[in-house]
């Protein structure tokens, strides 16, 4: 049999294009069951389209102060109240979305990327490269992330490339864990001994079929791993680090020197902001779980019945 | 029994090693962090309003003037003798000014860890007992809410509702401003809002773990031996499962040490507890960088000890595992 061939009946990458289109709508209707995921992805999305149509939602420069209208509660001519500097709270958080998107999607990024190479490195080529990477990884597990990051960004130029980049490369180790467990059960199944009696080079098989083969479970981490990575740079910018006036983080730092005039809304809106969009990228990460493998589900229903069962 | 006692200090010894490297990979660190970062250590260190013969002076006592192999090994050495550099703020050895404020940071954290584990296995063992009911449900969305809640805003909230419009906590410190000398009541009082915030950022992490494990175990065989002498399911679950399902949660202690920190940090700034958390925000805004890296440092090796602890205490609880 030709060895092309062959290698693509074994590995789901070869499914023809209606296959495709039907496991999406299997996805769908499964993903679409979990009322939370989809609330919280509808407003992710909502989100996402008021970050980058900010300019037209809210035309004008926004961070212009206007001393008149300073900290006034929310009313109906500002929603959310103004800021110190007097400027419409509601328009600050939108524009401040685009800030905790950006790191959260590209250091989300940068993490799922390094933790699925290190996961994959160590799974495939095993023994010394699977100690060392894993080794590396637990330094990383040890040491405390937060007050590293601060060190890196204080000492650095404090900016928002450098936030990212130091998120980034302090997330991985969980990522790469998880990744290579899974490989390391990949690189015992049979079609990955035949590609290699074969004499299937190490490209082909990291990038071939360990990696398709659970780019799944990496989505989903991926996506469980946005929340800390939205609370950290929350909490950078708390600290005062990244000294962006249109960040949810920064509007809470500025908030801290007037809580005691019972401003209230300068610190509610954009903590509540930070919140709101942590918890749904959570709710999208259980939906993909339970949509993306229903085995899961299944065994957690049949559990959940031998339990009561059992009860009775 | 005794192979367990004769691989015990070596396990020890093991573990121990680990944690000296570990400790020596967090000075290189700061080494290349300080020598990586623009201007290196002369910008870094010194203060820029200093004369050139002092700052040739410092430069000498600091052995920045010898070549960079030797003053990575110097730098080590003065980690382990203290010498951390000065705080250009306090002009004292950020040593000095770290060691100081670690009491009150233990204040704080110490008794809302020990308030996090209770609560958390009671809530894990409250959601095993009904597993996939309401209550379960329940109980693993409230962790999950505080989880997804950043700490300063919770802090902000319970601040604002208790101290600001109710009057009935202090809105900040560790103790009164008039108190002369060290008063109980008054620390708890001030401990409650802080407590409170950290001890609800850090359930789910022990909640969950506890659920999950405990239903790990509820699965295995010996469980499914002891019902079938026909003990009651209250006997299995506390006599039978609940020591085994709870030795994960043993090790997690020390792995979360590293979060409560994080959590702390933050929760300090916020109700300007006099701790490291709040001195690590106001280094960072006063540009002192000696203190920063000692404060880093401080940290981790904080995380590498609690690790270290658990590592030796899980190896004394579950007889399984094997010292090698």
């Amino acid at each position: 049999m030709d060895y092309w061939t062959l290698g693509l009946h074994m590995t789901d990458t070869s499914s023809t294009s209606k296959s495709r289109l039907a496991k999406a709508s299997t996805f769908w209707r499964s993903y679409s069951k979990n009322k939370g995921a989809l609330f919280s992805l509808f407003f992710l999305i909502a989100l996402i389209l008021a970050a980058v149509l900010a300019n037209y939602l809210f035309p004008g420069d926004v961070e212009a102060p206007n001393i008149a209208r300073e900290m006034l509660p929310p009313s109906f001519s500002a929603i959310l109240g103004t800021d110190y500097l007097g400027r419409d709270q509601l328009a600050l958080i939108v524009f401040g979305a685009r800030t905790s998107l950006i790191v959260a999607f590209a250091a989300g990024g940068l993490l799922a990327v390094v933790g699925t190479m290190a996961g994959l490195m160590a799974g495939y080529y095993g023994g010394k490269m699977d100690g060392l990477i894993m080794r590396c990884a637990d330094v990383f597990l040890t040491i405390p992330v937060l007050p590293l990051i601060l060190v890196i960004v204080a000492l650095t130029t404090p900016n928002l490339v450098n936030v990212m980049f130091a998120i980034g490369l302090t997330g991985w180790p969980v990522m790469a864990r998880v990744v290579r467990s899974d490989s390391l059960a990949l690189m015992k199944r049979e079609f990955i001994e035949i590609e290699r009696v074969m004499g299937a080079n190490s490209r082909r098989i990291l990038f071939k079929h360990l990696l398709p083969n659970q780019l799944n479970s990496i989505l989903v981490y991926a996506s469980l791993s946005i929340p800390a990575v939205i609370l950290t740079e929350a909490a950078l910018e708390f600290l005062g680090l990244t000294p962006l006036s249109v960040s949810w983080g920064f509007m809470l730092n500025v908030a801290i020197s007037y809580w005691i005039r019972g401003t209230w809304w300068m610190s509610f809106f954009p903590g509540f902001a930070i919140f709101i969009t942590a918890l749904a990228f959570y709710f999208v990460s259980e939906g993909l779980k339970e949509a993306l493998n229903p085995k899961l589900k299944r065994r957690r229903e049949s559990l959940a019945a031998q339990i009561a069962e059992r009860k009775k | 029994m005794v192979d367990i006692f004769l691989g015990l200090p070596s396990y020890v010894a093991k573990r121990a090693l680990v944690a000296i490297a570990l400790i020596i990979f967090v000075g290189t660190l700061n080494f290349a962090i300080l020598h990586l970062a623009p201007g290196g250590p002369e910008t870094v260190f010194l203060n820029p309003r200093i004369t050139p013969a002092a700052k040739a002076l410092i430069l000498k006592q600091y052995g920045l003037d010898k070549p960079i192999q030797e003053q990575y090994f110097l730098y080590l050495a003065g980690m382990v003798t203290g010498k951390w550099g000065l705080s250009y703020f306090y002009t004292e050895p950020a040593f000095d000014v770290v060691v100081a404020r670690i009491p009150a940071t233990l204040l704080l954290m110490v008794p809302s860890l020990i308030l996090t584990v209770l609560i958390g296995i009671l809530m894990g063992i409250l959601s095993v007992r009904r597993p996939y009911t309401f209550l379960d449900r329940f109980l693993s969305s409230f962790a999950f809410f505080f989880y997804s809640m950043p700490v300063f805003w919770l802090g902000f909230i319970l601040l604002t509702v208790f101290a600001v419009f109710l009057h009935v906590l202090p809105a900040g410190g560790m103790t009164s401003i008039v108190a002369t000398n060290f008063d109980f009541l008054d620390y708890l009082q001030h401990l409650i809002l802080p407590m409170t915030t950290l001890t609800l950022i850090n359930l789910a992490n022990f909640s969950l773990l506890v659920r999950s494990s405990m239903i790990e175990v509820l699965d295995q065989n010996y469980i499914m031996t002891a019902r079938g002498k026909g003990l009651s399911e209250r006997l299995v679950f506390y006599r039978h499962a609940l020591r085994n399902g709870l030795l994960p949660t043993v090790t997690m202690i020390g792995l979360f040490i590293g979060s409560i920190l994080t959590g702390a940090i933050l929760t300090e700034t916020v109700f300007s507890w006099p701790g490291l958390g709040s001195l690590t925000y106001d280094s960072i805004s006063r540009r002192d960088y000696p203190v920063v890296l000692a404060l880093f440092f401080i940290f981790s090796i904080l995380t590498i000890f609690s690790n270290l602890t658990t590592d030796i205490v899980y190896g004394l609880l579950d007889p399984r595992i094997t010292y090698d």
